[in-house]
């Protein structure tokens, strides 16, 4: 299955009625973006190796904010070392880390972060076990 | 997914000093009742014919009657061997030999089967409902460990086979009962104090900043200040009270050896709480044993009759909480900063601590929004006294603004309004974590469903 495919069938499906990720994207815990969404938003400069340290320790992130393509996500409960949660307002981020990539998928109201995290965390945990 | 709307949601909230439920929707908890039991060896437990007293599990004894307390005992060997006493007219009750355990410790659950003890008590004698039919919100520490989350999610699934379930943290559900999807809450419960922000609904884990005094704390030490003052609080059970002539009383001693320290100091800090909750107010700047020499005393009159005179202290024992030094001038509780190890820090200390490990942009908004939660929070000019120690703490371009509401109730049972009016929500329906998705996907689902 092309990357493209698992951004396209397995994050961006209608996870109950009327409700989607706003958008979401596979990309490699270097920098290059696997696959992405639409309109997943355009990753500026260090964002991915600040998330990377992130899941090490984060101290960093969590003082000065987690950013996505610009914006601003405070950091909130994740899983150490797994999982980093962020939200924005009424929205928030959802970002599993595997072996070698990171999947990341980002929502809006009304769709709730329990969903966004059951998707994102999911198709998280097959790549884990593909060994990817 | 949950959607019924038909059944209310029950709201739990098993804090260390007391357990709150009730019903969604409604404005305070029907059932609040101490977070301990009282517990016997099976060694001490009356030789009655009808029931066992050796813990062989015998099935088939669900309908025997404990003569003492009038109670069907349950079939109570499932793992332990000691029978336990839950609820505030069992262990109101003294018994020779009966220990009293609490349910938490430093603010996380730490004895399971206390915990079942009081959510069997709580739920089947005291809301008098039947488990498997009410979804159940349930208030977890804003520090709670993914571990005993997955072990509460476990418990209420397996045991009491809830169709739905939510854990939410105190800190939010306290945010949402004062209407603000942002503040920094500040609540001051009975086994600690704890400092959070929450930020568009969600807790900053790594802005919590927790503290050991809280008001069991602060009981301790007016029950060791009157000691010191050379006033005996004698418990309720250790004496008898007659009146010989109208107006007159007669006091008699009655003696009890067997009865366990833990239940004495558990009888003695109840009154030492009221006492506390009385005549105490907390001063308007940090405490001088001499400027407050000479104030005139407060009369408490005790069950035993005696009417003592409360003066400094009442001053004296809030103030531990914005000056935690002062505890090394009651008598008794010297050892206490070296048991905490590092230097405890007072309030304010406290809540710029946490505002300051929060990011920057949102700090203005966090000081303008101090919520004040908690039992304790509830003394006198609390609130004052904290806007004017924060407002001297805080960078001179920060608009402090706490709030607590008037009512103390509301105050008290904040965490339990703020779960009541979020299980009420109808946009809150699609959240729960369903028995399906427990039994598909296990207990861990739980960090995902509920962040």
């Amino acid at each position: 299955m092309s990357w493209q495919a698992y951004v396209d069938e397995h994050l961006m499906l209608e996870i109950s009625p009327g409700h989607w990720l706003s958008s979401a994207a596979i990309i490699g815990q270097d920098g290059n973006v696997w696959a992405q969404s639409a309109n997943f938003p355009e990753l500026q400069g260090d964002e991915i190796d600040k998330v990377v340290k992130g899941f090490v320790d984060a101290a960093q992130i969590s003082m000065h904010g987690l950013y996505l393509g610009g914006l601003k996500y405070m950091v909130i409960q994740g899983e150490p070392g797994q999982v980093l949660r962020g939200k924005k307002g009424t929205g928030g981020v959802c970002i599993k880390k595997t072996n070698s990539a990171l999947v990341i998928g980002l929502y809006e109201d009304p769709t709730k972060p329990g969903e966004c995290n059951i998707v994102v965390e999911r198709l998280g945990d097959y790549l884990y076990e593909q060994g990817i | 997914m949950y959607g019924g709307d038909e059944v209310s949601a029950i709201v739990l909230d098993l804090g260390s000093h007391s357990c709150k439920a009730g019903y969604a929707g409604e404005d305070a908890p029907k059932a609040v009742l101490p977070s301990l039991v009282g517990t016997m060896d099976p060694m001490y437990l009356p030789q009655e014919p009808e029931q066992p007293a050796k813990m062989g599990v015998d099935g088939d004894n669900n309908n025997a009657v404990d003569p003492k307390t009038g109670k069907p005992v349950e079939a109570a060997a499932k793992k332990s061997t000691r029978k336990l006493y839950t609820g505030v007219q069992a262990m109101g009750y003294r018994r020779d030999h009966m220990e009293v355990v609490p349910a938490l410790k430093d603010g996380l659950i730490n004895d399971w089967e206390v915990v079942e003890s009081i959510w069997d008590h709580t739920l089947r004698e005291r809301l008098m409902i039947d488990p498997k039919e009410h979804p159940m919100l349930l208030a977890e520490p804003s520090f709670n460990t993914p571990q005993h989350r997955e072990k509460i999610v476990e418990l209420m699934f397996e045991k009491y086979q809830i169709p739905a379930l939510f854990l939410a943290k105190n800190a939010v559900l306290t945010s949402f009962a004062s209407g603000r999807a942002t503040s920094l809450v500040v609540d001051c419960g009975g086994g600690s104090t704890t400092v959070a922000a929450v930020h568009d609904g969600y807790v900053l884990q790594k802005a919590i900043v927790r503290s050991p005094i809280g008001g069991e704390f602060l009981t301790d030490c007016m029950l060791k200040a009157l000691e010191g003052r050379g006033i005996a609080i004698r418990p309720r059970y250790s004496f008898k009270r007659k009146e010989v002539r109208p107006g007159e009383f007669e006091l008699t001693n009655v003696d009890f050896p067997n009865t366990t320290e833990s239940y004495r100091r558990y009888i003695q800090r109840a009154i030492a709480a009221d006492v506390k909750e009385s005549v105490c107010r907390v001063p308007d700047g940090l405490f001088e044993e001499s400027s407050y020499a000479n104030i005139p005393t407060t009369p408490y009159e005790l069950p035993d009759g005696q009417t003592i005179e409360v003066g400094a202290d009442r001053f004296k024992i809030p103030d531990l909480m914005f000056n935690p030094a002062l505890v090394q001038t009651i008598p008794g509780m010297e050892k206490f900063t070296t048991e905490a190890g590092a230097s405890v820090k007072g309030l304010p200390q406290m809540v710029i601590e946490s505002i300051n490990k929060c990011d920057v942009d949102i700090r203005r908004e966090l000081f303008s929004s101090i919520l004040l939660a908690g039992g304790t929070a509830a003394m006198q000019q609390m609130k004052e006294r904290l806007e004017k120690d924060l407002i001297e703490e805080a960078p001179q371009a920060a608009r402090v603004k706490v709030l607590a509401s008037g009512n103390a109730i509301e105050r008290r049972f904040s965490v339990w309004i703020g779960g009541s009016i979020l299980a009420s929500l109808g946009s809150f329906q699609q959240m729960w974590l369903s028995k399906s998705e427990f039994e598909e996907h296990g207990a861990s689902y739980v960090h995902r469903k509920c962040p």
